[in-house]
This record gives C-alpha cells, sequence and structure tokens, in this order.
C-alpha cells in the first residue's frame, strides 16, 4: 500500500525537485522500513510449496506455509509475488474450512494473515467477498489487537 | 487522601470519597503528570509550560507551596515520577530527553540532569527501579530503554545487578528493546527482576533482568493497553483502551490469557411493557433507553496505581482513572474470590 513509496514532496518543493526533509540533521530514519526479509528464490520456492500442498488438497499447511516469513522490505515484485501465493492458498478454501483452519494458527501467523487480507481489501476489491468471510473468522481468532497491528506496522506486505 | 490531575491548568487534591480538598494552581498550561511521594510527603506535578513543580506542605499554614524545578526543555513535559527514595524524580517530555532532578542544597532548588541520547521521540512512560539508579523509559520511538541515573551529586554508590552487569555512570544505556507502537506504559516488578511494558500494538512485554534478549511477548485480542502495574512478582494487571482491567499471569515464558478483572451483573428484569417500548422506538428511534456500556469506565482507561499491598508485597487494590473523569478502586482480594479460576 502506499506506505512503500517514499514521497518526495508536494507543492512547491515538488516543483523544486528537491527533498528538504533530507537535509534535516534531526531527520529521523526509520529502522524497521530499511530491512528485507525474503528474496526472490525464497518466495518462489514458496509459492511451488504451496501449489503442491494444494493439490494434494492440504489446503491447512498450505496456509501455514503461505504465511512463513512475509518478505517486507522494499521489493515489490517479491511482494507481490507473495501476495498472489497467499491470495490463490485463501480462494482455495471452502468456507467451512476456514474456522479449523484460523483455529490453528498461532498469533504470529494471525497478524500476518490479517495484513494480507488488509492488503487483500486495497488491492484486489474483487476478491472483497471471500476475504471478508475470511476477516470475519481472524477476527474472531485474533480480536481487535490483531486490527491494531496492522494499522501500527511500518513494514508493510 | 487522594490527588486527581485535571487536564486544566490546575489539579486538585482530593479526598477518598470524592470532596475536594484544595487546589494547586501554578501551571499556566495543561498539568499532564502528578506523582506523590508518600514518604516524604512531596507532591510533583509537570505540565505543557516546560515546567515542573514540587509541593511540599507547610505543616503550619496547612497550605501546598510550589518550588520551581529548573528542567531546561523546551518542550512540554509528558510524565513524573519520583524514585523509591524519594530524593529524586523523573521528567519525561516531548524535548525527546528525560530529565533527571535532584535537590540542590548549595542553592536551595531542584536541578536536572539530561538523558538524551539515542532517545528519538516523545518519552510518554518512566518508571524506577527499587534500586534507586535505574530507571525504564518507554517512548514514541516504539523502544522501551533501561537507563543507569547513578548521581555522582547525591553519592550515589551503585552495585552491580542483573540490569547493570558493569557499573555504569548516569545516562548509560543498559537495554534497548523494540516494538511496534508507543510504548504507552512501562514498570519495573516489585522487586526489580522483571519489566514489563505494554504497547500501542496491543502487546503485553515482559523481560527478566537474567535473561535479557528474550521478551516473553504477548499480542493480545485487546485494543492498545494504556497502562500496566504488577499485582505480584508473577502477574500483571492492564488497562487501556478496552475500558477494563484485565490480570495475566506469567507462565514460565508465555503469558496467559487475560482474565477479564471487570464483571458486571447484568440488570435483572425490569423490561418494558410492549407499550412501552413502541413509544420508546417512536420518540427516540431506538428500543432500549441504555447507551452506556456493559464496563464501570465508560471510556478508556488511561492509569493505573497500586494503592494498598498486602504482607508479601503483591497488590490487594489498585485504582484506575479514566477518560470518563472516573476513578475506581478494584480489590483484588474480592475480585479473586469471585471471579472462577483467577490466579494473582
Amino acid at each position: 500500500v502506499g506506505r512503500d513509496q517514499t514521497v518526495i514532496s508536494s507543492g512547491i518543493n515538488a516543483e523544486y525537485g528537491v527533498d528538504v526533509d533530507a537535509y534535516d540533521e534531526e531527520a529521523y530514519e526509520d529502522e524497521a522500513r530499511v530491512q528485507d526479509d525474503s528474496g526472490v528464490a525464497e518466495v518462489t520456492e514458496r509459492a511451488s510449496k504451496v501449489k503442491d500442498l494444494l493439490s494434494q488438497m492440504k489446503t491447512k499447511e498450505a496456509l501455514v506455509e503461505a504465511l512463513k516469513s512475509p518478505p517486507v522490505g522494499r521489493d515489490q515484485t517479491v511482494k507481490s509475488q507473495n501476495y498472489d501465493t497467499v491470495m490463490w492458498v485463501l480462494k482455495s478454501f471452502k468456507g467451512s474450512d476456514i474456522d479449523a483452519a484460523v483455529a490453528d494458527l498461532s498469533m504470529v501467523e494471525v497478524d500476518i494473515l490479517m495484513k494480507y487480507l488488509y492488503k487483500g481489501f486495497s488491492c484486489s476489491p474483487d476478491k472483497a467477498a471471500n476475504l471478508l468471510l475470511w476477516h470475519e473468522k481472524v477476527v474472531a481468532k485474533g480480536g481487535l489487537g490483531s486490527i491494531v497491528r496492522v494499522m501500527v506496522d511500518r513494514k508493510g506486505v | 487522601v487522594l490527588s486527581s490531575c485535571w487536564k486544566r491548568k490546575q489539579w486538585y487534591q482530593r479526598r477518598v470519597r470524592g470532596t475536594k480538598e484544595t487546589e494547586l494552581q501554578k501551571h499556566i498550561e495543561r498539568v499532564k503528570c502528578v506523582d506523590w511521594a508518600p514518604n516524604t510527603n512531596r507532591i510533583s506535578t509537570c505540565a505543557g509550560d516546560r515546567n515542573a513543580y514540587v509541593w511540599n506542605l507547610n505543616a503550619e499554614t496547612g497550605v501546598w507551596e510550589p518550588s520551581l524545578v529548573l528542567l531546561r526543555i523546551e518542550r512540554a513535559a509528558t510524565y513524573i515520577r519520583w524514585s523509591p527514595a524519594e530524593d529524586r524524580f523523573a521528567v519525561g517530555s516531548g524535548a525527546r530527553l528525560l530529565s533527571v532532578c535532584f535537590y540542590d542544597n548549595e542553592h536551595d532548588w531542584w536541578v536536572s540532569k539530561h538523558i538524551k541520547k539515542p532517545i528519538r521521540s516523545t518519552i510518554l512512560c518512566v518508571d524506577w527501579h527499587p534500586s534507586n539508579h535505574i530507571l525504564a523509559i518507554g517512548s514514541c520511538d516504539f523502544k522501551c530503554r533501561i537507563f543507569s541515573a547513578a548521581l555522582k551529586e547525591t553519592n550515589d554508590k551503585p552495585e552491580i545487578s542483573g540490569w547493570m552487569p558493569k557499573l555504569s555512570k548516569f545516562s548509560a544505556l543498559l537495554a534497548e528493546y523494540e516494538t511496534q507502537g508507543w510504548v504507552h506504559s512501562v514498570k519495573f516488578s516489585p522487586s526489580g527482576d522483571r519489566l514489563a511494558w505494554a504497547a500501542h500494538d496491543a502487546s503485553i512485554n515482559i523481560v527478566h533482568m537474567d535473561s535479557k534478549d528474550s521478551v516473553i511477548r504477548s499480542l493480545t485480542p485487546s485494543l492498545p493497553l494504556l497502562s500496566i502495574i504488577w499485582a505480584s512478582e508473577g502477574s500483571v494487571v492492564c488497562a487501556g483502551h478496552d475500558n477494563y482491567p484485565s490480570l495475566y499471569n506469567i507462565n514460565g515464558d508465555t503469558l496467559s490469557a487475560g482474565t477479564r478483572l471487570d464483571v458486571k451483573e447484568k440488570k435483572a428484569g425490569g423490561g418494558m411493557s410492549a407499550m412501552a417500548r413502541f413509544q420508546q422506538l417512536d420518540r427516540t428511534g431506538a428500543d432500549t433507553k441504555d447507551s452506556t456500556l456493559g464496563t464501570t469506565h465508560q471510556n478508556a482507561i488511561v492509569e493505573l496505581r497500586v494503592t494498598a499491598t498486602g504482607g508479601d508485597g503483591t497488590c490487594t487494590q489498585f485504582s484506575s482513572v479514566g477518560m470518563d473523569g472516573k476513578m475506581v478502586l478494584w480489590n483484588l482480594d474480592a475480585l479473586a474470590s469471585s471471579i472462577a479460576d483467577l490466579k494473582i
């Protein structure tokens, strides 16, 4: 979502093309936004593992695999690849199986899933119906705290 | 006697059960925080006017007299706490630094020393370690830090402890922990061996001084917690935007799911007649009049304070103040017996 873009600035500064904030001596570099977790290879490998698991109808295991160490750095291609993997898994679930799958997730996995759900709401509004179904189940498990953690998260998925 | 802080320019002292006793007016901006030192009977206040005052009770006149503290900050002061020995206090501010203030006998005023690096944003909360020379700070740069506050001026003799494995001078950083949100509240356990902090990512974090790298982190399903206190060495009570306090127990290296301490009985019977219901619906568009929340506090709980402790140092009573203007006293003993499975 919008967090991944560095905004140069708007208005007068944009016209001059100068990023005034870069010259500020007391500028705060948010360390959290610089890290990078998964590389392309890892994400591709994960996608194929998930594909295998789904073809064997092991949807729960596929979900857990898809939610492992999501890429949170600045590389957009890697992130959207992982996003596609997660969306694919979510789509493969029958409505009745979602409860069981969510119940087995740890709180960390619940948080990651919630982040992808919200990314889904903003990037893929066509999938909204399915995502809303997932959202309801995930909130039942993770509570409002998991939604808060999506909002305060400075490393977007 | 309790004191309560008002988000206006003065603040009030109240007796338990309500009547206002005194009004202390000196600050010219909102009073942000108050702390009362019980043994030396001094009150310290800090406000948005970048000042802090220490109030001494004049025994003869019964009037509280303020004395100015030179904080030397250029932003509002946000938090103030007396140390356990009550010979100094710490003031956090929006100037991204902490002022540790002590009394200078020679000049007869309170002076401050700053802890500045590496704090990058407003300080939201401070807590003193029982040893009187270590403190923990929670700030808006998403970090919780522990510093040494050993002052040469007051002839401190710091000892090596779990938090301070080698003797460190004033403002030495002893530990630093990161969270995803602002750190709203930080507290040392009664013995000082553990540190707990609550952050805006709705998490509770606890660390033991012997294993400083392993933080017990509980991602709670509730809304962010604003205040945390220790009920005993192994359990914490926290409260925040969910309007009710809850108790968490430390089990080895996990934190139990919180037990809600605010259990309200549902109002028995008293239903309206069908006619009254329809009249209500017609008049107001809602068929029940009750718009109050099911919790004692009607808005977020901002601060918890231990008001009474039992023989072994465990908390027996604590108070909570909320944004709804209420102050509620909670008796943990009474709650322990009425709520099943409550372990303190």
